[in-house]
């Protein structure tokens, strides 16, 4: 535990010197009533009192639409040209263990072979600055996968609310200790330790095996139980899921543009929607809802933690919190769990 | 900035209308370093671009031992491949590749080698079979069983001229029933019924298949028949694909990623994996 202090009072400070040299602070700020993750260029629009921002942060990495290459069609044939990008230095304030994880899981798809230098160039120039969770919603349930609403991964620094309201430091990468060492001005000593608010009490969901679930996905005879068209019956494709999810990475690539100019566009797609999958020929191999919706509980607790080695649900909840028919990915995770 | 995303450029150099709707390109790359150094495996793809409208992934058509291009045959059917058939000689279009995995050749040499593939199957398939007859005497009897639903509908018709007259190489040709013309020389029925004709033996043999779902079915049934065993037998999967590269989360069949697991699997292979086709 270090023994440096960020005051409240100084957050301004922070972000007039970062915000000079160019770099981008992101923070929850109201927007449309809502807490988001936003850029913020004064600290009075940051707000302190949130759960998660309904948003995760994964959108400052992996842009919800990014140009990858320029085209320009003339009689000579065509101009081709990459784009190249050379992000500014982000600095996400107010993350949640839950939301800092992400960057390990999105990193693991976008480098296992070929490697992704949009998403790369843009996390290493982000430092993740955490508030452990005092407070947590019905939603929450990140120690029911094995999370805890102080956890250090993925966050180069932890912050915990201190009783007097400011926040007690604790550096976690070295990222995170260049960060508090070039701006000592502003990360106080603190001559005593500080009393800290207590971390939210989130209980793990009685009857929920993790474990349990990655063992059953693992069987591809289960893949055949008419349990997953039952549990995903209610689900209406809207995708809403995959978006507001922190590890959700897939993507449509698209031309936009005239006939003699234009852009391909790396676009966020969900395995949510019908014609993600559909071929040419008309044949779709997830071609119900409930195969679709399986595809995505899959990926959750098979595909990212056997096939790269990450996680793939980190229990935030949003899936939750953003279903307009309440399908509750917890409520499937339980069936799974009991499951003979 | 490395751009995992951005094609190679290539100028189509030569069009051949093989059947209504489906054309083959002839593409050689516009840099000549990697005209030059270009090299890949039958059995692996690669994203085409029609730049406007975006990219398709299909086969590499042509064999690794033909040097200096690349042939692609595409059915037109949606907006990319309607993009790429409006396309002509001259024109330049985008190419990615080559991804996935490819056909074990070197694995097969003194193997007895038996091609099965119906309509716009054959493709892949046919870098497969140029690869075998441009290394001929790596490899025992070639037979290769090619069937479509009309005498109009078979693709690479001046090639199958050319194989057929090849005296190590049988071919057996068919159309289904009904698709044939009073000057259709070939078998008429159902690949997997002629295949069980043919006979092939299954001893030192390894089968290669593609074409229609349902056409694979069957030719495995008909092969297991034949006594051929999961494990001598091969094909490829096709499953969209946007990346190509297993970021952007599509081709997946449950846990295996097409793009970088496959596209070539045995029929073993196949039938272990979650029923997601």
């Amino acid at each position: 535990m270090s023994n440096k202090l960020l005051k409240k009072e100084n957050l301004g400070k922070l972000i007039d010197a970062l915000t000079s040299e160019g770099s981008i602070f992101v923070a929850p700020k109201m927007d449309a009533q809502q807490v988001v993750y936003a850029p913020v260029i004064n600290a009075e629009e940051i707000v302190f009192d949130y759960i998660v921002p309904v948003n995760s942060f994964k959108k400052f990495l992996f842009p919800q639409t990014e140009p990858i290459a320029e085209f320009n069609i003339n009689k000579e044939g065509v101009v081709l040209k990459g784009i190249e990008i050379e992000p500014k230095e982000i600095i996400i304030f107010g993350s949640r263990p839950c939301d800092a994880i992400c960057c390990s899981s999105l990193r693991s798809v976008f480098n296992w072979d070929f490697k992704d230098e949009f998403y790369n160039r843009r996390e290493d120039k982000a430092i993740v600055i955490t508030v452990a969770c005092t407070k947590a919603d019905d939603s929450c349930f990140c120690t029911t996968v094995n999370l805890t609403p102080d956890s250090p991964n993925g966050s180069d620094i932890l912050l915990r609310e201190t009783t007097d309201g400011d926040y007690a430091v604790e550096t976690i990468t070295d990222k995170g200790k260049k960060f508090v060492e070039r701006f000592a001005n502003i990360f106080s000593l603190n001559s005593q330790v500080p009393s800290h608010k207590p971390i939210a009490d989130v209980k793990p969901i009685a009857g929920i095996d993790v474990k349990k679930v990655k063992e059953y996905l693992k069987d591809t005879q289960h893949y055949e139980n008419p349990l997953w068209a039952e549990l995903a019956r209610k689900c209406i494709g809207c995708g809403a899921c995959t978006f507001a999810c922190p590890t959700c990475h897939c993507f449509d690539i698209v031309d936009e543009g005239s006939a003699y100019q234009g852009k391909r566009i790396k676009n966020w797609d969900a395995c949510q929607f019908e014609f993600f999958t559909l071929h040419t020929s008309g044949h779709n191999p997830r071609d119900t809802q409930y195969k679709r919706w399986r595809n995505r509980f899959m990926c959750k607790f098979n595909f990212y933690p056997n096939k790269f080695s990450s996680r793939g649900c980190v229990g935030c909840g949003r899936c939750i919190r953003v279903c307009p028919v309440r399908l509750d990915i917890t409520e499937v995770m339980e069936k799974v769990s009991n499951q003979p | 900035m490395n751009n995992i995303y951005l094609p190679y450029l290539a100028t189509i150099e030569d069009i051949c209308e093989e059947a209504p709707d489906v054309k083959t390109f002839r593409l050689v790359f516009k840099d000549p370093k990697v005209r030059d150094t270009f090299d890949f495996k039958a059995g692996q793809f690669g994203l085409y671009s029609a730049f406007g409208a975006g990219e398709s992934t299909f086969c590499i058509a042509s064999s690794p031992t033909q040097k200096g291009y690349i042939q692609c045959t595409f059915r037109k059917g949606g907006r990319v491949t309607g993009a790429l058939s409006d396309l002509g000689i001259g024109d330049t279009m985008g190419f990615r590749g080559p991804y996935g995995n490819w056909f074990p050749i070197d694995e097969w040499k003194g193997k007895n080698i038996v091609l099965i593939a119906g309509g716009i199957g054959l493709p892949p398939v046919r870098s497969v079979i140029w690869n075998c007859i441009d290394r001929r005497k790596d490899f025992g009897d070639i037979t290769i069983v090619y069937g479509a639903k009309t005498v109009a509908d078979l693709v690479y018709k001046n090639e199958l001229a050319e194989w057929s007259k090849m005296s190590d190489i049988k071919l057996v040709q068919a159309v289904d029933p009904g698709g044939e013309t009073p000057e259709w020389k070939g078998k008429v029925g159902f690949v997997p019924t002629v295949l069980e004709q043919a006979a092939p033996s299954p001893n030192n043999s390894v089968a290669v298949t593609c074409g229609p779902p349902i056409m694979i079915k069957f030719v495995l049934q008909a092969l297991n028949k034949l006594g051929f065993s999961d494990e001598q037998v091969y094909t490829t999967l096709e499953n969209k694909m946007k990346c190509g590269v297993g970021k952007c989360g599509r081709c997946n069949v449950g846990d295996i990623y097409i793009c970088k697991e496959g596209p070539v699997y045995t029929a073993a292979e196949v039938k272990r994996m979650y029923n997601d086709f």
